[in-house]
């Protein structure tokens, strides 16, 4: 048993909305048993599906957000499934729950229910516990709309005229909340390593979002502005350049800063003259800093830009942004998921990991850690459960430590 | 009065931007001290960030800043000064936790790797934070958070079909490495309670971004199916799980949208009835999500259609009381102004600070009931808390302080 979270007991009762939380604590060594019904977690059904066809076992999306738990399926509208749970609840130090506001309590199942008290029991919702909102359903798409990721999103005028605020797809609201849980997870458990005291935890998704807008809300907050949607790039007080271009393979690349300091514009001049384009700028006015930086009128720097997309449209976009990043340059091509896999640098630091499941001939690669623990490494000890694999072996431990 | 929960956890911060600064918020919101190392000959940028209250920006009237940094002190200290250099290891000695977020050879060349920092104190849990990680091929590229969005293929799954990507118009991976790594430190923390043992954590903001494209990602893997494929991404449209309608309408007024997202039919049934069932809706056609699914363009149609008549909160007020998933797309005008749960919750707070004067924060996720996170002090000055450092974490007496000061170890 590895990962700094190893020997940790969890308990999960959560479908899209907070399972992410606990794949984080699971990848991170703790074991976690997610509490399902008879049917298995709504998050079963959501696709994609292996090749394509749905079953409780065949969620790609399930395989991914479940990895390293357990499943036990206990139907929690009956007196002996409740009574399983709270012995699992008594004897765990990690309780994570997404149901609506009360529904635990209706059930005997909350804190008061459960009687551990150094039980972190974290509440995972779309707007918290309580307040005007607290009864309000709620969706990836529908939090971040209400929590402003939304509105920083979406196209200038020109590229698409009345376009709408654009959502980011790939649940990246409950990423948001998630990560957010799981900070007041462990700062909870380290209070307890201090204290031995347990606490409860209510995470909402709308708060969580609220103060994922990075450059949204300080201009409301301090100059009373709301920013503007633009194409591929910050939304921004005023109208800004872009940054995507379009390269001869059709891929699009981002042009962060372009030569920022004289000796990466140095090597930048040098290899766009190499390839035939930019004679001129070995004129004098390009030389200083200020007059090649975007954003205050400088004529050179829009000349600058108009000879870089030619020289992107020339070229392939992974040749510009390796190109651009051995000469300094942030630039980075837009790639998709199918394409990201492939980057030989990940391989290198064994970021993917292979997963198999059911009807899969041979492993598949996908995403592993975030983040790499020198003394306590993440692994991917098994792969997403089946439905109620586990619930055997999970109801001997507990008739083994005498309940329920 | 409760306890923080990382009361007695001491942050060596070397962070700048916004991805590092975002994984030590959440560090001292929860009670750890984090003491923001800055270097005043390359001060960070984020300090000169607009928004700017006033005409010039002053190193410290950044409201940018000031959102990222709160809870935190400020040293002033040039580590390029043999002196800074030896208070900056006498700072990581006291320290529990080190992070940084520079390109990945700058810890190398200050003789401040991992092995270095266990020297000086073996049981440091050291945070580092770059665009690749610190192997691999590639360690020397670097990225801002638009770069890792692109890289990582969170851009590419922004946007209508047919048009270029939307992407993200913030640094959504400035925010989420930050998290991420907020997540190890805490992690690691716990780990060394138990075990007495620190470490490295090696982060790439690229590596964090693949992590939130996991089911498409095995969708290629498993599939062989790309995302990038005719009719993708697929607008606000839903990807997974296939329902219909999901969108953004538009509503009554100027740039006002309400998403909507049914997830059934017993949902759909509901907005139905809630828009007072109008001839159109019970179109068989519409009666199963197959068939919405179907006829998604006509179907979206008329839902705005309806929507247009009403105010973005009256069409979510109208379909939440009927059980139906709608939220308003709202501005931070419309957060800090008009919306009641966050009011309700108690979300704003305000603190007094120097140059910005007495302004609003958002508050602390999630809510812990035994020992919250707590907002303190806005962020610090340029430098303001160099002296109590030195003396109250380092024991320096006043001539020893002097003598730093003249010797230009402290700018």
């Amino acid at each position: 048993m590895s990962g700094p979270l190893a020997g940790l007991r969890v308990v999960e009762l959560c479908d899209e909305p907070g399972q992410y939380a606990g794949k984080l604590l699971a990848d991170l060594g703790a074991d976690v048993v997610k509490v399902e019904p008879p049917g298995g977690s709504s998050a079963r059904q959501v696709g994609p599906f292996v090749k394509g066809i749905p079953g409780p076992n065949r969620s790609l999306n399930f395989w991914y957000y479940n990895t390293n738990k357990r499943s036990a399926v206990l139907d929690l509208e009956s007196a002996d499934a409740r009574a399983a749970f709270l012995a699992l609840a008594r004897g765990a130090d990690i309780l994570i729950e997404d149901r609506e506001p009360g529904w635990m309590a209706e059930r005997g199942l909350d804190r008061a229910g459960i009687g551990n008290p150094g039980l972190i029991f974290c509440s995972i919702t779309p707007f918290g516990q309580d307040g005007p909102w607290s009864r309000y359903r709620s969706s990836d798409m529908v939090g971040l709309a209400l929590g402003g990721p939304m509105m920083m999103n979406g196209y200038d005028h020109a590229d698409a005229p009345g376009a709408p605020p654009i959502r980011g797809h790939g649940d990246q609201g409950y990423h948001t909340t998630c990560h957010y849980a799981v900070h007041g997870i462990l700062a909870a458990l380290l209070h307890r390593d201090a204290t031995g005291e347990g606490q409860a935890i209510d995470c909402s998704m709308h708060e969580a979002l609220s103060c994922t807008v990075e450059v949204g809300m300080p201009y409301w907050l301090y100059v009373q502005r709301d920013v503007i949607r633009q194409t591929g790039r910050h939304a921004a007080a005023h109208a800004t350049e872009r940054w995507l271009y379009r390269a001869k393979d059709g891929h699009d690349i981002i042009i962060f800063g372009v030569g920022r300091d004289n000796a990466s514009w140095k090597q930048l001049k040098e290899w766009f003259q190499s390839e035939g384009f930019g004679a001129h700028f070995d004129e004098p006015r390009f030389d200083s800093p200020a007059a090649r930086q975007p954003g205050r009128g400088s004529p050179e720097a829009g000349e600058i830009m108009r000879e870089l997309e030619r020289f992107i449209a020339a070229h392939d976009a992974d040749y510009v942004y390796r190109g651009g990043q051995e000469r300094g340059q942030a630039w980075g091509t837009v790639r998709a998921p199918e394409e990201t896999v492939q980057d030989p640098h990940f391989h290198d630091r064994g970021f993917f990991v292979e997963v198999t499941g059911e009807d899969v001939d041979r492993p598949a690669l996908m995403p592993g850690a975030p983040y790499i623990f020198s003394a306590t490494p993440w692994e991917l000890r098994r792969p997403a459960p089946r439905l109620g694999e586990h619930t055997d072996e999970v109801l001997a431990e507990l008739a083994g430590r005498g309940g329920p | 009065m409760s306890t923080l929960p990382l009361a007695g956890v001491r942050v060596c911060d070397l962070t700048w931007i916004i991805a590092g600064p975002t994984a030590t918020r959440v560090l001292a919101d929860f009670g750890a001290e984090v003491i923001r190392v800055e270097h005043g000959q390359a001060v960070d940028a984020i300090r000169l960030g607009r928004p700017i209250v006033g005409d010039a920006p002053t190193l410290n009237n950044s409201g940018f800043f000031n959102y990222f940094n709160r809870n935190k002190k400020s040293m002033l200290l040039n580590t390029r000064h043999p002196m800074g250099g030896d208070v900056l290891r006498k700072l990581i000695a006291a320290s529990d936790v080190v992070v940084e977020n520079f390109s990945s050879r700058v810890m190398e060349s200050w003789d401040l790797d991992y092995p270095q920092l266990r020297e000086i104190r073996p049981d440091i849990i050291y945070c580092s934070v770059s665009g690749f990680g610190h192997s691999g091929r590639d360690r020397d590229f670097t990225t801002w958070g638009p770069t890792a969005q692109a890289l990582s293929g969170l851009t590419i799954m922004s946007g209508l079909p047919g048009k270029p990507p939307a992407g993200w118009g913030y640094s959504y991976m400035d925010h989420t490495a930050g998290y991420s790594a907020a997540i190890a430190i805490m992690a690691a923390l716990h780990h060394r309670n138990r075990t007495g043992e620190g470490q490295h954590i090696d982060m790439s903001q690229v590596e964090a971004g693949i992590v939130l494209t996991g089911p498409a990602v095995l969708d290629a893997t498993v599939n062989g199916r790309p995302w990038r494929r005719a009719g993708m991404p697929p607008g606000n449209r839903a990807w997974e799980p296939r329902v219909a309608p999901h969108n953004t309408y538009a509503c009554a007024g100027d740039d006002r949208w309400v998403a909507i997202a049914v997830m059934n039919d017993a949902e759909w049934q509901a907005m139905v009835r809630a828009m007072d069932d109008p001839e159109w809706a019970l179109d068989p056609r519409f009666a199963t999500n197959a068939g919405r699914l179907a006829n998604q363009d006509e179907l979206d149609e008329r839902i705005e259609t309806w929507t247009t008549e009403f105010t973005d909160y009256e069409v979510m007020e109208l379909l939440q009381a009927a059980g139906v998933r709608a939220g308003v797309c709202q501005k931070a005008s419309d957060r800090f102004e008009r919306d009641p749960q966050l009011a309700a919750r108690d979300w704003w707070h305000r603190l007094p600070h120097a140059e910005l004067g007495e302004s609003n924060y958002d508050g602390v996720v999630p809510k812990l009931s035994a020992s919250p996170g707590v907002l303190r002090t806005a962020s610090p000055l340029l430098g303001v808390h160099t002296h109590d450092v030195l003396r109250d974490v380092l024991g320096m007496n006043d001539d020893e302080i002097a003598e730093h000061e003249a010797l230009g170890v402290l700018m």
